[in-house]
């Protein structure tokens, strides 16, 4: 046997080195080059959101880009919508963030304060988006950053509705519900617990918190969390009266297994027909229709409350870069396919989403919507307010989900009472907000 | 006895110098610096500051700041509560249970082969499938309450996952479900070394079967339980996987762990300085409750 010296191992050791650095490096450079010499780039896109139709939906949309801009291709890749926001942090705190994104405007707070979205105020200025969009999703989307800069773009807007079911609430010789009371009335006569049926599906578990503030905020007529004087709405009495309203819906017009729903088990028992109403986003309208019919599903918005005011709730939803993308003139392309009608036009259209396009929302199939069509009604008239969730606050997302979602359970168990429980959210919102204004007032 | 000849040169040995046994142990030592002294120092230090990616300001050394916030925090203290009485729980009916199957299925019987392979088949199941298979027999619409409502014995729409103590349950019995077989498994090995010449003697000596397990089998299977005991009761102190996906810790927190508490409080409020020190805390109980465990127990002393 021939032992190889001790002069010969170092050099294999050295080579071996050599070439694995040289290696990494050479992946390193391939990335970064490309496109340099005419090739394509490749950004990456990072949905939030990755459910079978939406992906189905955001690749062909990634064709469609990709036919008019052959020198960028976009890789897609899904994230689930219950942690993504781990996985991006992740790559922040490792510097390996994607090129592009689809947040929400309540995600904004989280990113901004790790400086990882490029502002987009200068480039939507130059390009005349400014124009071109809805101006109140740009504000929208523009208050939810603390710095009140642009990272979103506004290409879609998501309204908070209440789903039933016509051909149920007809069998029970009622109409759509047109104020809080039918409402109530209805989620009381359409429950039939002997044979499985509900009237109304309660957001007991994960994310309850969108339809616990877009039914008891609009139910009290209030807009905001904070009333001039800077103290909470949550101790309001016209707020906590809504709230024990809606709490009470709890096992008395929906099933004891609500305590721990989430969205997909509501869309569920919708589906199957175990519940007559729920509360939800325009965007599950394609679901609905696909599981029962056109037919059988219909929207109502926020009914107006005894001050006479209807408050909307809504959300912003669009694409963002990120600030240390490789390829910024490249992503920004993208982001304005998304804004310009082609696009814009074909996203919210198949995802069922109001279009932040001015000339989209101006196209037959918008009015013909019937989730959109009613949403915009309503928005359209005067006693309407938007419903202004604080999501600059960096504490919001703590308070709306780990921090108050146990709180809420017990509260539906009738462990907390309604009153201790609004107390305590008022407590929390109003030193999140004393912290946030100690902070940007010095 | 003959003498092999040898030919040619004699090989050329490797010069030893007094660096060599160091760059023999480099590689480990590199491998637990990188993957266990760096994280559990990074932990320690972390412990020690306000750390949270959503307000990035206000990040700084705060000194025991955090661990005198555990002391007054519910939630911890609940968790902690919670933590016992489920390892216990979970530890205890898998004991029982497991050594109950290994003495089955280590008899002589027609079967036996198909026996042994349903009785560890669980464990060979990945945790998310575990929880994914419970979840949909829990489902208040396609799972067992469903079918139960349609015999009219519980009421539609109920769901054990959704209260605190149908929720506790439910997931003992998901849990015994996957951690049982790995006790029949760890006892039926060592039940196969008794010997069973001690088995012929305590028969003709007139032992009953009672007597001979607690004279004979017990004492042969001892270090055995201890050792499964201890990783099991470690185990189950750490288990995120399924209580997170199958309850979320809920309802009302009524099943959050202390790992599971950390967890939220890192990963979904971002407070990874109070995550860290949570961590501290649970490590150093988990270390004393070992010591006092294997010194109870007398583990890794001489049994003569």
């Amino acid at each position: 046997m021939q032992f190889v010296s001790q002069k010969r191992r170092r050099s294999i050791a050295v080579g071996a080195a050599l070439a694995l650095t040289l290696g990494l490096g050479a992946c390193a450079s391939a990335d970064e080059e490309a496109g340099a010499d005419g090739g394509p780039v490749t950004l990456t896109l990072w949905d939030t959101d990755a459910r079978t139709a939406r992906t189905e939906r955001l690749n062909k949309l990634i064709e469609m880009f990709e036919a008019e801009h052959p020198d960028i291709r976009i890789e897609y890749v899904g994230l689930p919508t219950d942690s993504y926001m781990e996985k991006i942090e992740t790559a922040i705190a490792t510097g390996t963030t994607p090129d592009l994104l689809t947040p929400k405007a309540s995600d904004l707070s989280a990113l901004v304060a790790q400086k990882a979205l490029a502002p987009l105020d200068d480039r939507m200025a130059a390009d005349g988006f400014d124009e071109s969009m809805s101006a109140s999703m740009i504000q929208s989307a523009k208050s939810a950053a603390a710095d009140g800069v642009l990272y979103l773009t506004p290409s879609s807007a998501l309204t908070d509705v209440i789903w039933y079911r016509p051909d149920l609430a007809d069998a029970a010789g009622l109409g759509a519900p047109k104020t809080w009371d039918d409402f109530y009335e209805a989620a009381e006569k359409l429950t039939q617990k002997d044979t499985g049926q509900f009237g109304y599906t309660i957001r007991g578990g994960t994310g309850y918190w969108s339809q616990f503030a877009g039914m008891v905020l609009p139910q009290a007529g209030v807009g905001a969390y904070f009333n001039e004087d800077g103290t909470s709405v949550f101790r309001n009495p016209e707020v906590v009266a809504a709230a024990k309203d809606y709490a009470g819906l709890y096992k008395t017009t929906t099933a004891q297994s609500d305590l721990t729903a989430d969205f997909k088990v509501m869309v569920a028992q919708f589906a199957a027909g175990s519940t007559a109403m729920l509360s939800h986003s325009i965007g599950s309208y394609p679901d609905h229709v696909a599981a029962l019919g056109e037919d059988k599903v219909a929207s109502v918005v926020a009914f107006p409350a005894d001050n006479g005011v209807r408050v909307q709730s809504s959300l912003v939803l669009g694409f963002a870069m990120f600030e240390k993308s490789q390829h910024p003139e490249e992503s920004w392309e993208f982001l304005k396919f998304m804004m310009e009608e082609e696009g814009n036009s074909y996203w919210a259209r198949e995802s069922g989403y109001i279009p932040g396009n001015n000339a989209v929302a101006t196209e037959a199939w918008v009015a013909d919507s019937q989730p959109i069509a009613v949403s915009q009604q309503a928005m359209a008239e005067s006693a309407t307010v938007p419903l202004e969730h604080p999501y600059y606050l960096p504490e919001f997302t703590a308070i709306t989900t780990t921090d108050s979602l146990p709180k809420w359970q017990m509260a539906l168990q009738g462990d907390l009472s309604v009153e201790e429980f609004c107390a305590e959210l008022a407590e929390a919102f109003e030193a999140s907000r004393e912290a946030f204004e100690a902070r940007t007032t010095n | 006895m003959s003498h092999s000849t040898v030919t040619g040169p004699p090989p050329v040995r490797p010069t030893r110098t007094p660096r060599t046994p160091y760059l023999l142990v480099g590689p480990a030592l590199v491998l637990v610096a990188v993957f266990l002294v760096y994280p559990v120092g990074n932990v320690i230090y972390s412990a020690f500051q306000q750390q949270n990616v959503l307000t990035p300001w206000d990040d700084g050394f705060v000194g025991l700041a955090n661990f005198r916030q555990i002391l007054d925090d519910p939630v911890f203290w609940k968790s902690l509560a919670f933590t016992g009485k489920w390892v216990v729980t979970e530890v205890s009916l898998q004991l029982v249970f497991g050594v109950a199957l290994a003495l089955i299925v280590n008899e002589q019987f027609r079967g036996r082969g198909l026996a042994r392979a349903m009785v560890f088949a669980p464990w060979a199941v990945a945790g998310i499938l575990t929880t994914t298979i419970w979840m949909l027999i829990f489902n208040p619409t396609t799972g067992i309450t469903r079918y139960l409502a349609d015999m009219g014995v519980v009421d539609y729409g109920t769901s054990l996952l959704s209260s605190s103590t149908g929720a506790f349950w439910a997931a003992v019995i998901a849990e015994m479900w996957k951690g049982i077989p790995f006790f029949a498994i760890m006892i039926l090995a060592d039940l196969q070394s008794v010997p069973g010449e001690l088995y012929e003697a305590a028969h003709v000596d007139g032992a009953g079967r009672a007597r001979r397990f607690w004279s004979i089998t017990l004492p042969h299977i001892k270090n055995g339980l201890v050792v499964a005991t201890l990783l099991r009761a470690i185990w189950e102190f750490n288990n995120v996987d399924l209580l997170l996906t199958l309850t979320g810790g809920g309802p009302a927190g009524s099943t959050t762990t202390l790992p599971l508490y950390v967890a939220q409080t890192a990963l979904k409020t971002k407070e990874f300085g109070y995550g860290s020190a949570l961590t501290v805390v649970a490590f150093a109980i988990l270390t004393v409750a070992c010591v006092v465990y294997m010194k109870l127990t007398k583990m890794g002393e001489d049994q003569s």
